[in-house]
């Protein structure tokens, strides 16, 4: 157990090296968050909808699109030079490859969101100071299930000619439940109403991650054998 | 006998039954027009419900199939597991359509509006979407055994994701219940409207049979051509 | 190895090879272009699977392949140390030490995206290197160095071969092959002709034989 974490958290520590060192997929994602954020809050009749009416689904689309714009780049690392074979000769285990590479994608899909999340509250003029651990919880929760469907398929998405385009593809369908979920309890925690209107939701999202998590990694040794 | 020549063989009686789930779809056709009873609040617009539900559980049993083969291709790893579930998913995909176009054709007239976010039409649409994919990334992959493991993957996904999708679908809709009249698919049909009903979803699931056996007989001699071929350059 | 077969996409690649390689031996693999000499070293290293047959290794085992399977982003230093991680290596001095023998001291902290293609190769030695392996799988590891690099890591291979590393190399230099290995096979057609003990043949009679395996 605890090797598989030290390989996973090696494959990881490298990973995020490189992305600090070059920080392109970072920016283009950041960019791409305010960018989203601003459109969505023109895209609307300001007199007859309010801001605070698209806020939660204008936050969720924000921060999957954004996380889609890095997923791949985790795996296109590993194809330049044939490096994931590499990784493949030494003695860690295979899910070691998956976690570490779930735990890279978190990490930045995180670092995207806590940026964004102020900019999204100065743009919609929502000041979510008492909900924010619950916010940040959700955040956690929706953004695990995300990722891990998203890391397994860009495993697979990276060897196809058109990985930008199929990684969105394949993935939208996956994101429905969560990300459902997530708005409707972001929309519950704005409002300063009680969570147990949700709880549905919040269990469905639960349910979402253990299986997605739990399936996405026996699944993933499927998508390195050739 | 060689391989082909049972390939074209199961070609042919895929065509066979094929033909013979044709005349059972014109029997139902008669059938629910000429001797099935108007059902009282919708009018002669509902007889498409004749249509519409059985495509929905064959699409949904053709996805169903394709995820759990899919379970099998990993294990056992023989290709012919592949192209079955490769052959249900694209059968599923189409029957999707047919539900699809259906489902908004009988709407219109009896909700006013042709697209309305119904349990089974949103669940259908995004498992559709999820299966078109499927279909994309198959023909983005050429080497046949990454695709099978590929396909496979995102075939066990896609099925384990479909309860996901209908308990979201339903939270939503309790959440906002909308003040449409709810569709008599409940089992409190009259009986000639359900025998109606059965008898056209036999039909389907005739035309489900006759549809993969022809998609996968075309498949097998795909394969073995290409066998053929390779054979002929090394 | 017993019975080995690989497809790729539909063609038969290598079909039922039976060979094995001792302690200290060294086997050449030579053959046309495309007659599955890399295939014939990924299945071996376990990164491809055999379509049938069976794979005995030892669980230490170095490759050096075609790409050089190093992060261009990462300094030289820092790939090692990364390949340290994963191979559990704990000993601090193993990446320089590693890094000596390649004689890349001087470059380590550069990021490889810089190196020249004989640096990259030389690298990949050393990468191959780091956990003291059994068995070593180069797929032509002279190919790019200038000819200080090729006198160095011959006699580094040499070394080590007669340390007692065995050794599956694919090369096309004939003079060089016959100075390292013990015995050579021909890979055509899916097919391999090992010929064992080469001690009193000379490469002149190797290199007739190649030529006439590659016009074959």
């Amino acid at each position: 157990m605890a090797e598989v974490l030290t390989a996973a958290l090696a494959i990881a520590a490298k990973d995020i090296s490189i992305e600090l060192r070059t920080k392109t997929a970072f920016m283009s994602a950041l960019v791409f968050a305010i960018l989203v954020l601003a459109i969505l809050f023109f895209a609307r009749d300001p007199t007859a909808v309010a801001a605070i009416d698209v806020a939660p689904g204008a936050l969720w689309v924000t921060f999957t699109f954004a996380a889609m714009v890095g997923l791949n780049r985790s795996f296109l690392l590993e194809r330049e030079n044939r490096a994931l074979e590499g990784i493949l000769l030494s003695p860690i285990p295979r899910s070691s490859i998956f976690l570490g590479k779930l735990i890279g994608n978190l990490a930045f899909v995180f670092t995207i969101e806590l940026i964004s999340l102020p900019i999204f509250m100065l743009f919609y003029d929502v000041a979510i100071w008492s909900g924010l651990p619950r916010l940040l919880i959700v955040m956690v929760m929706t953004s695990v299930a995300f990722v891990s469907v998203g890391t397994l398929l860009s495993s697979m998405v990276v060897r196809t000619r058109f990985a930008e385009l199929m990684l969105p593809l394949l993935l939208l369908p996956f994101l429905v439940p969560p990300v459902v979920g997530a708005v409707q309890v972001t929309a519950r925690i704005m409002a300063e109403r009680p969570l147990n209107e949700v709880a549905g939701w919040l269990k469905l999202l639960a349910a979402f991650d253990i299986v997605f998590f739990i399936l996405s990694l026996m699944l993933f040794e499927a998508t390195l054998e050739e | 006998m060689n391989p082909r020549q049972n390939a074209v063989r199961l070609n042919l009686k895929g065509q066979l039954i094929t033909w013979v789930a044709l005349l059972g779809l014109a029997g139902v056709y008669v059938r629910a027009l000429a001797f099935t009873p108007i059902e009282r609040t919708q009018g002669p617009a509902q007889k498409i419900f004749y249509l519409h539900a059985p495509a929905a559980m064959t699409a949904l049993m053709a996805f169903a199939l394709t995820g759990v083969v899919s379970i099998f291709y990993l294990w056992l790893k023989d290709r012919k597991l592949d192209l079955f579930a490769a052959s249900s998913a694209e059968v599923g995909v189409a029957f999707s359509v047919v539900m699809l176009t259906t489902g908004p054709i009988w709407g219109k007239p009896i909700w006013g509006t042709w697209w309305s976010w119904d349990a089974r039409l949103t669940s259908t649409l995004f498992i559709f979407l999820l299966f078109v994919g499927y279909l994309v990334m198959r023909g983005a992959l050429e080497d046949p055994r990454v695709r099978a493991q590929y396909s496979s993957v995102i075939g066990i996904m896609g099925l384990l994701l479909v309860p996901f999708i209908h308990i979201s679908v339903y939270l939503f809709r309790t959440l906002h219940p909308t003040p449409i009249i709810a569709k008599p698919s409940a089992p409190s049909l009259p009986q000639e409207m359900l025998v109606t009903l059965l008898i056209s979803a036999l039909v389907f699931l005739l035309f489900y049979v006759g549809f993969v056996t022809q998609r996968y007989s075309l498949g097998l001699l795909r394969e073995l051509k290409h066998e053929e071929a390779a054979r002929g350059i090394s | 190895m017993r019975d080995l077969s690989r497809t790729f996409g539909y063609r038969l690649i290598l079909d039922r090879l039976n060979f094995r390689v001792d302690r200290g031996a060294v086997l050449a693999v030579m053959g046309p272009n495309g007659a599955g000499k890399t295939t014939l070293l990924r299945v071996l290293s376990g990164v491809l699977k055999p379509t049938s047959g069976s794979v005995e290794r030892s669980q230490r085992i170095g490759m050096v392949g075609h790409h050089s399977m190093l992060y261009d982003a990462l300094t030289a230093a820092e790939n090692l140390a990364f390949y340290c991680r994963l191979f559990g290596i704990t000993d601090r001095n193993r990446v320089q030490e590693v890094l000596d023998l390649m004689g890349l001291s001087r470059w380590q902290h550069q990021r490889v995206g810089t190196f020249s293609r004989g640096m990259t190769q030389r690298l990949a030695v050393a990468r191959a290197l780091l956990a003291e392996p059994d068995l070593l799988l180069l797929d032509e590891p002279l190919s790019s160095l200038d000819e200080y690099g090729v006198d160095a890591v011959l006699q580094l291979l040499m070394r080590l071969r007669d340390e007692g590393t065995s050794m599956v190399l694919v090369g096309h230099e004939v003079s060089s092959v016959t100075q390292l290995a013990t015995s050579i096979g021909f890979l055509v057609g899916g097919h391999m002709d090992v010929i064992e003990e080469l001690g009193g043949r000379d490469g002149r009679e190797i290199a007739e034989r190649y030529r006439e395996v590659v016009r074959g």
